[in-house]
């Protein structure tokens, strides 16, 4: 008898408790079958993973989940989530199920579909069906075949060519307070033509402080000369896990631009995968992690330059306080030919206390002469010159402490183009620096 | 001449010391098992402690999943059963050690004559102790006399053992365990012969000390072992070279190093590597599979790695130092170069332990036809180690467009008032650097040679005095052509 561990069967079996999918598209259907052999065919990850090996999954499969489907949801008043700039331009998905009450896609021109991905018109279900689950190669990836196989609602965005929509689009996955731990996952398809321009902001949010699963997919085809502001805010619930991965194809001059705010979630992992499809693009893959307590966050991202002329930016930034744990790894490729690459990666960490974990593992593969690749990875503390400077100045040592943290995080998120959400954003990490670092010992 | 074929020829020079050394073997059996490691100690008439510490090696071995998989490379695995692990020329009857150079066969000298590593003292550069290892074991070492006088201990490995148990004992696999990984443990198991280096306290070894390793035979492999321990207030500095003939079939080198510095005791090791590398298609070469790790035991210790890898097939190298004393300093500096089909997957480990230690990591990658070069590198700063330092910079210089260049550098902090910096870059010779000298009167393949020296400057500036003619002379091969 060969030895199953649990985590062997883990997402089999999470699926098999959900029986209530369904839907009209027979190429969601086919799609989700398709996800389900996936899953029970590649294995489940372990510590032995290169790509996972320096967080456990203990904390993910040691408990038992039952189907969002399941839960009775009772929502508080959720409109102060809502972004100002986005009003009339959401998508809102409870549990991830989406709801229709609370979204609205009235501010968007007409030519512009946004809607949930398993009730669109015959030509917006035409193109899901040629073009969902795509991008990203997630044929490895058991958690993205999970999210195909779990395939019911989700959002969809289509811009017809030369359109440039000025108002940011917000999708907000709202998950619930409930008594016992559920699953829950969504998805994206975000299709930008040529020449178009569009702004989406992903937002995920735990309104309770109760356990719960989620699992988001993203999919994003920039088309030639499309240009797609992407940012997405994790505050999920201090207990909740989540799992998401995030993949961009991009076609001759287009220009995607990223930023991953991590803030909420016990274990949080997040995988941006960006992939160079013709030559001369452009495309930036920020982020700010601010952990504390007994958080884990993991990014794992690859950025693979195909072709030539190309310019990568990454700048990843973490904030450890507590007993939490950070882990980076960004690959960046560069295949062979593909010449003119200009790629840059940083990866700097503030590590604030003495229980902090940082990993970190910057990774250049390079095939081709004529490139400029440069990494770089710091970890260190507060400057004691700084902090001594600003006490000179008349601040206290907590004040001096708060403004240099606050001052580190901010460098990635004051590229944000839609105000709300910088503001938004400011308040979270003010909250962060006040809260953590009265915790610090 | 175009800038690419410039460079490609700048790289390219002939390996100048393939050829092999006619001399008659003493049979031995091809293959490993109990008794082949049986006999490997009994020829080498070892004390029982030896014999066992090779057999638990070997039972740690045979438990083993295999080789590692996890590097960079892509190989035909070594098959075992048929390298011959232990390999000596034939003796005249009932001698054991040479006494002096006249008991040496004259074909060896002539060997490491053509090397440019004279065994008669007169002749050498002044300040170069030498224990030349001739597959597998260690035919002559030089100066023993002078540096005993000043209780400076240099004989191989297999003298050691037999004259210094109570050290050989003490300090064997206490870097480098057994089991440590798939070929030290192999290494641990047939480990034929090496240096064996002692430095008592309060002493600063008088002359440089080198060690010169050769495979000659085709069917062998050469497990050698180096251990190196640096008493309180001492230095040493310690420098092996390598190479081996050119032969169609692979052979494999599987060396395990281990340096101990105690109190304020500083260990210099410098390697120039080069093993044969295989022709342009990729056949034959070393397979050079190595351990090597420094321990930082007493407060204020420093041990520094300098390695120039030129050659081998592959390598599988990381020299790491454990900084486990307060205020230790543990230092590497590499160039690697890479051309046809050979692989490099080359770096080290800084494992921080101890308060306010420091290390340093430079490391300097070119790649060139269609090889592959990738820096492993581990910094990490464990959650006592107060104040510690690291700062990291590995560039990789790419020439033509069949190569690659790859960086995997793991960082891990746990501690919040360590530092640790980290950049790497990936670059070619830049068109605008060689029209500026271009412009000031040199032609290009000086330029190219210019810049690439300068790219690696930083490295070779570490060599010992005595070693960098050497370094250069090697480099000046790798390099050769690239004038006309």
């Amino acid at each position: 008898m060969p030895d199953i561990k649990k985590q062997d069967t883990f997402l089999s079996d999470l699926l098999a408790k959900e029986t209530s999918l369904n839907g009209k598209s027979t190429a969601i259907k086919k799609l989700r079958q398709k996800g389900l052999e996936d899953v029970q065919k590649t294995s489940f990850p372990g510590r032995k993973d290169e790509d996972w090996r320096f967080i456990s999954l203990r904390e993910l499969y040691s408990d038992s989940y039952i189907p969002a489907s399941q839960i009775e949801v009772t929502l508080p008043d959720i409109s102060e989530l809502f972004i100002e700039e986005s009003k009339n331009a959401r998508l809102v998905f409870v549990n991830g199920r989406f709801s229709a009450d609370y979204s609205s896609t009235d501010a968007l021109p007409e030519e512009v579909t946004l809607g949930n991905i398993a009730d669109l018109s015959a030509d917006g279900e035409a193109l899901v069906d040629k073009h969902l689950n795509a991008y990203g190669d997630f044929e490895d990836d058991i958690f993205s075949s999970f999210n195909t196989a779990m395939l019911q609602d989700g959002a969809f965005i289509h811009v017809p060519k030369g359109m440039k929509v000025d108002t940011p689009v917000q999708l907000l996955f709202v998950q619930t307070d409930a008594d016992e731990p559920y699953f829950t996952t969504s998805r994206c398809l975000i299709l930008a033509e040529e020449d178009s321009e569009i702004t989406v902001v992903e937002d995920h949010v735990g309104v309770g402080e109760n356990k719960y699963f989620s699992l988001p997919v993203v999919e994003v085809n920039l088309e030639r000369g499309a240009y797609v502001k992407h940012t997405k805010i994790q505050r999920e619930s201090m207990q909740a896990i989540h799992i998401a991965r995030t993949a961009a194809h991009l076609k001759q001059h287009s220009n995607y631009e990223s930023y991953t705010i991590t803030i909420g979630a016990k274990l949080s992992r997040n995988e941006p995968r960006i992939t160079q499809l013709e030559e001369e693009v452009e495309f930036t893959v920020d982020g700010l992690v601010l952990i504390d307590g007994d958080q884990v966050s993991d990014t794992h991202s690859v950025m693979d330059h195909r072709f030539s002329h190309c310019e990568s930016h990454q700048l990843h930034k973490c904030v450890i306080n507590g007993k939490a744990h950070s882990v980076f790894n960004g690959k960046i490729f560069v295949r062979k030919d593909a010449q003119k690459i200009d790629s840059f990666q940083e990866n700097r960490n503030l590590l604030l206390s003495r229980k902090g974990l940082v990993n970190t593992k910057p990774q250049l593969e390079i095939f081709a002469d004529d490139v400029v690749c440069t990494h770089g990875a710091t970890i260190g503390h507060l400057e004691e010159d700084e902090v001594f400077y600003l006490k000179s100045r008349g601040l206290n040592d907590h004040q001096a402490r708060e403004l240099l943290t606050y001052a580190f995080a901010l460098e990635t998120i004051e590229n944000i183009t839609v105000d709300s959400v910088q503001e938004l954003l400011v308040d979270e990490v003010h909250n962060y620096t006040s809260r953590t670092l009265q915790n610090q010992d | 001449m175009s800038e690419t074929e410039a460079l490609e020829s700048m790289v390219g020079g002939e390996y100048k010391y393939g050829f092999t050394t006619d001399v008659e073997y003493e049979d031995f059996p091809a293959g490993i098992n109990e008794d082949i490691v049986r006999e490997i100690s009994r020829r080498k008439d070892e004390p029982q402690w030896v014999l066992d510490f090779r057999l638990e090696a070997f039972e740690k071995w045979k438990q083993m999943d295999g080789e590692p998989d996890w590097p960079n490379i892509e190989y035909e695995k070594p098959k075992f059963d048929e390298i011959q692990y232990y390999s000596s020329t034939k003796k005249k009857d009932g001698q054991k050690k040479p006494e002096s150079l006249d008991d040496i066969d004259p074909q060896i000298l002539e060997t490491y004559e053509k090397l440019g590593i004279p065994l008669q003292e007169q002749k050498q550069l002044q300040g170069i102790a030498v224990d030349a290892v001739f597959d597998s074991e260690s035919i002559f070492t030089t100066f023993k006399e002078k540096l005993g006088d000043a209780g400076v201990i240099f004989c191989s490995i297999s003298e050691a053992i037999q004259d210094y148990p109570e050290l050989v004992k003490k300090y064997l696999g206490s870097v480098v365990p057994k089991g440590d990984n798939f070929y030290a443990a192999l290494n641990s198991a047939v480990f034929s012969d090496g240096s064996f280096v002692y430095v008592p306290k309060d002493t600063v070894c008088p002359m440089e000390l080198s060690t010169y390793f050769r495979i000659n035979n085709m069917q062998s492999g050469q497990f050698e072992r180096t251990l190196i321990i640096c008493e309180d207030n001492s230095h040493v500095s310690y420098l092996e070279g390598c190479t081996a003939p050119m032969f169609q079939e692979n052979q494999l080198h599987a060396a395990v190093v281990e340096l101990v510095a105690h109190e304020n005791a500083e260990i210099k090791y410098s390697t120039i590597q080069n093993w044969y590398s295989g022709d342009e298609k990729g056949q034959g070469g070393i397979f050079n599979f190595v351990t090597k790790r420094g321990h930082c035991r007493g407060d204020n210790s420093k041990i520094s790695w300098t390695q120039v890898e030129t050659g081998s097939a592959i390598t599988w190298k990381y020299p790491s130092v454990i900084l486990q004393g307060d205020g230790s300093i543990g230092e590497f500096f590499s160039v690697a170069v890479t051309n046809n089909r050979q692989q490099a997957d080359t770096g080290t480990k800084m494992i921080h332990v101890g308060k306010n230690t420091k290390s340093t990591i430079i490391s300097k990658g070119i790649s060139a036809g269609e090889s592959n070069n990738s820096y492993r590198g581990l910094v990490k700063i464990s959650p006592r180690a107060d104040g510690a330092q690291n700062y990291s910079v590995c560039d990789s210089m790419l020439i033509g467009q069949t190569c690659g260049a790859h960086t995997f550098p793991y960082i891990e902090s746990a501690n919040p008032t360590a530092k640790v910096e980290h950049e790497a870059s990936t670059s070619r010779v830049g068109e605008d650097q060689i029209f500026y000298l271009q412009q000031r009167g040199m032609d290009e393949d000086d330029a190219i040679s210019l810049i690439v020296n300068g790219f690696c400057k930083e490295v070779l500036k570490e060599l010992p005095m005595e070693f960098a003619v050497e370094a250069d002379k090697l480099l000046g091969i790798k390099l050769e052509g690239s004038v006309g």
